[in-house]
This record gives structure tokens, sequence and C-alpha cells, in this order.
């Protein structure tokens, strides 16, 4: 499956498009789509620490605009939002 | 009764002006604006400006349900509620918020106000990178948000 991870606030210095495709297995979780994430940075910012630690304290969220927790799994291509530490106002 | 808004700077600009007429009634005897700005300091650290991001989808869904459960958790029945927050770049002193509200009297108003921008600020997914005299940028830490739907 293909997944497109949409980057908002700080993980936006992750990529210059804003988004990071993903190749995961049928019924992935969200769990293996952060450590995807971890990995990619490994390879990307050399395991740059602040950068993994955004991704370590992110949720993540579906095309339907729901929270969705570590076990959540993906059953269809799609677009999941990483949502890092917020702080508006 | 809610306005709820992600407004775009680079399309226009925050305004009281609109605020004010959204929630003009006789039915309310109390209003209460709130604003936030763009300060010029923060972490002895001096800020020229404030790019906020945000996931505009979720935070109007934070903002509905926000309004909805004040009438359960604060018993606030009658009442306007305006709430706009910018995204994009902002200069000092331009305002990144909007929360007006009009309830029959004082004390809700003000407990109502108050309730609405602390609960943004715990839940609804918008970002700021901070840009500084020495032309450096950061992106504030900020605090993780609840995930209360598994």
């Amino acid at each position: 499956m293909k997944i497109k991870v949409e980057l908002f606030g700080a993980s936006r210095e992750f990529s210059k498009n804003n988004l990071i495709e993903f190749e995961i297995k049928n019924n992935s979780t969200i769990k293996n789509i952060r450590d995807e994430m971890i990995n990619y940075l490994d390879l990307k910012f050399d395991g740059n620490k602040d950068f993994k630690k955004i991704v370590e304290t992110s949720v993540f969220c579906t095309e339907n605009n729901n929270i969705v927790s570590d076990n959540y799994k993906i059953t269809k291509n799609q677009k999941i939002a990483i949502i890092p530490p917020i702080g508006g106002g | 009764m809610l306005h709820a808004k992600i407004i775009n700077i680079k399309e226009k600009r925050i305004s009281l002006s609109e605020a004010e007429k959204f929630i003009s009634s006789s039915d309310y005897g109390a209003s209460i604006y709130f604003t936030g700005t763009v300060r010029n300091q923060n972490n002895n650290k001096s800020v020229i400006g404030i790019t906020y991001d945000s996931h505009d989808a979720l935070v109007i869904k934070s903002f509905e349900e926000i309004y909805k459960e004040t009438e359960k958790k604060l018993n606030i029945l009658n009442k306007a509620v305006f709430i706009e927050h910018a995204k994009g770049y902002l200069n000092l002193g331009e305002i990144s918020i909007i929360i007006a509200v009009a309830c029959k009297h004082r004390d809700e108003a003000y407990i109502l106000s108050r309730y609405i921008i602390e609960e943004i600020k715990k839940r609804s997914p918008i970002w700021k990178k901070e840009h500084y005299v020495d032309n450096q940028s950061d992106w504030l830490k900020g605090n993780p948000i609840v995930n209360e739907k598994n």
C-alpha cells in the first residue's frame, strides 16, 4: 500500500514537498508508519534527534479527520497527517 | 451560534468589526473580545514575526467541539461565539486569534471566553514558527495533543 504522510508544523522541515510517501505492507498500523518515519529520518537527516523526537511525540490523523492511536490499522491507500505537539493562539 | 474560521492572511486580515457584527444582539448583555497578537519577545529572543501553520479541518472540528461542550460543561446555553485564527506570516502586533463571545450576563461571558482559549491551546492543531532579528527561525516546541479517540 502507498501511504502519503502530510507534514504540519515542525515536521514540515522533513521534506520540501510537505509530504512523504511510504510503501507499507497490508494491515500495517500507525506504529509502522511512525517506525518508517524514524527510518526515513535516520537515512535523510543522519538520525537528527530533534526530528526523531517530533515523530515520537506526534499523533496521526486519518483522511476523515480522526486522530487515531498507534494500533489503528490502515486498510487502503490514503493520506495520513502527522500532528506534532501544538501551540496556537 | 458559532462562527469558526481559519483566515489565510494572504487573502484577508482578521478584523474585530466582523466579530462585533456577528455577536451583536439585544439578547445579550455582556460581550468580551479576546485577541492574541504577535509579541516582540519570547524566551529572551527578539521576535520580528510569526508564521502560523494549521490543520484547517481538524482545527475547525476542535472549535466546534469546544463550542458544543460549553453547553454541558459550563451550562451556558444562550451565547454567540466568533472564533477566527490566522494562518501564514504575521508581523509584530498583528492579530493571530479573535475569540468574541456574547452572553446574557458577564459572569458567563468571562468564563466562556477563558474556557475557549484554554481549550484551543490544548486541542487545536496550530503551530508557530518564530522569526528572529538575526534572521533565524524556530518552530515552537508546543504540547503533545491528547489522543482521546482510539
